[in-house]
């Protein structure tokens, strides 16, 4: 399986290099404990509804080191080696893909254990709320690579804090959308952050009040849209790197 | 069958003309040097060659497969040891080795590894992180990967670029233990690096081959006292004497 050597070795890559995950588990990890300590008025900072937000704000980190393993790679003449073998940009998304989910599933974990102690009652939906997040995760890789294709390592983790700012702003996570008025909570329906959180919280708190029908469409739509951009992207730019 | 053929050649980038509709034949089992000063547009032949990059124009064929129709087949019977030293740096040298034979899906992997490990005597550093070695300990590395899914044409992209003497030697040692068993293309712009590997020559010189043939042919040929002065004249055009 040329997928899960790739994998392996992106694996190897990541955690030989430990400092960008160590930023993107314990940034969040931070931010769910000292939300926590300061006891704000609002439903938003409950336990409940926060700690989905802080997982789905963790993922725009993975965007984020997922875009500068790409873009690291792009420049390296290890990918001239690569581009003349048999593997197919499939492959490369999915070892991509794959190599990230046990830094993913890391994460979870250890929000899932803060969040516990600070008062989440665990029972089985905490688990499913797990395997639900790496499925949420692939959007925020694949728009990871998609970043990592277009742009240099320098410009891409610019790029990417974007993405984390946006996250920030429209996932609902430290205020309802509606906030900001009826315009900005319609446009953060049709973008895929707040339907991320939603489908976390739902499946978290066993709840479905949380989600709607169009939460998920939404969602998967972005997240089909990505993946073949990020296909299509990382592929064009693999030749043409190679001029 | 010809390893290699090549029919007006050509590769512009916008109005620089890199290759330019070159026509090569290449025997099996021949180790032919490509021979030109800097810019002379060896690697961009090479690329060609290797599918990394699309001709502009022109036709090149690789043991009888055509290099745009066919590519996906030639990937799985060339190998290529690029210009820039190519390694996986945070892996170590078994490591790099493991990779690349997965990326081949090679069968006997094992077995392939230990005898690359011993043709390149790379016992010693086995366990130590590509991104640690020296120059010349990189090189060998990222030679003997290229040789990990046993190609039937090998395209080593200045092989001892940047290397000392020493390391130099040792690396012939290994490309004369190769000769015969597979078609190699070097490029190199060393004339006794040529001289001494291989079987014949092409000269290049601003993406035009000049002339090809063996060292003793073109020394005949361009009336020349040695090698390097027969390079010299065949290159500039008989421009400089
Ligand atoms: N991607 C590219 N864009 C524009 N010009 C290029 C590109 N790659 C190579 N060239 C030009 O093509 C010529 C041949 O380059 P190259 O094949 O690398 O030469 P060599 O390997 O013989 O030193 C050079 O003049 C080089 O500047
Ligand atoms: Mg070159």
């Amino acid at each position: 399986m040329r997928t899960i050597n790739f994998a392996k070795r992106n694996f190897k890559e990541i955690i030989r290099d430990p400092l960008s995950i160590v930023f993107a588990i314990a940034l969040p990890l931070f931010l769910l404990f000292i939300f926590q300590q300061i006891k704000i008025p609002n439903e938003a900072y409950n336990i409940e509804n926060f700690t989905p937000g802080i997982v789905v704000f963790s993922f725009s980190f993975i965007t984020l080191f997922t875009a500068m393993l790409v873009a690291k790679d792009r420049t390296s003449s290890l990918l001239i080696r690569l581009s003349v073998s048999p593997m197919k940009a499939v492959e490369y998304i999915l070892g991509y893909i794959i190599s990230i989910i046990p830094i993913i599933l890391l994460q979870n974990v250890l929000f899932y254990i803060l969040a516990i102690i600070l008062g989440l009652k665990f029972t089985i939906s905490v688990v499913f709320a797990i395997f639900v997040s790496i499925l949420v995760s692939i959007i925020f890789i694949a728009l990871g690579i998609l970043i990592g294709s277009i742009f240099s390592e320098k410009a891409s983790s610019g790029i990417s804090s974007i993405v984390v700012q946006f996250v920030c702003f429209t996932s609902g996570m430290y205020f309802s959308a509606d906030m900001l008025g009826e315009t900005f909570a319609k446009v953060c329906k049709y973008l895929p952050f707040e339907p991320a959180v939603n489908i976390i919280k739902a499946v978290m708190n066993n709840n479905y009040e949380f989600v709607t029908l169009e939460n998920v469409i939404v969602f998967i739509i972005y997240t089909i849209i990505s993946l073949v951009l990020s296909s299509i992207m990382f592929k064009k730019k693999m030749t043409s790197d190679n001029k | 069958m010809l390893a290699i053929e090549t029919n007006n050649l050509t590769k512009k980038y916008k109005d620089m003309t890199a290759v330019n509709g070159i026509n090569l034949e290449i025997k099996e089992g021949e180790l032919f040097a490509l021979l030109g000063t800097n810019g002379a547009g060896k690697t961009t032949t090479i690329k060609m060659l290797s599918t990394l990059i699309y001709p502009s124009s022109g036709v090149a064929k690789i043991l009888g497969n055509d290099i745009i129709e066919d590519r996906q087949k030639i990937k799985e019977i060339l190998n290529v040891s690029p210009q820039e030293t190519a390694i996986a740096p945070n892996l170590s040298v078994k490591e790099n080795l493991e990779f690349m034979a997965g990326v081949y899906e090679v069968k006997n992997k094992e077995e392939k590894i230990n005898e690359l490990v011993e043709m390149f005597k790379l016992n010693e550093v086995l366990s130590k992180k590509a991104k640690s070695l020296s120059g010349g300990w990189q090189r060998k590395l990222s030679i003997a990967i290229s040789l990990i899914n046993d190609p039937k044409i090998l395209f080593l992209d200045e092989p001892t670029l940047g290397l000392d003497v020493i390391a130099r030697k040792e690396l012939w040692k290994v490309v004369e233990k190769l000769k015969g068993k597979i078609t190699i293309i070097l490029t190199t712009h060393y004339m006794e690096e040529a001289e001494s590997l291989s079987d014949r020559v092409g000269i290049m010189s601003k993406g035009n081959i000049m002339e090809v043939g063996t060292t003793d042919e073109l020394i005949k040929k361009s009336g020349a006292k040695n090698f390097e002065d027969a390079f010299v004249k065949i290159a500039t055009g008989g421009e400089v004497e």
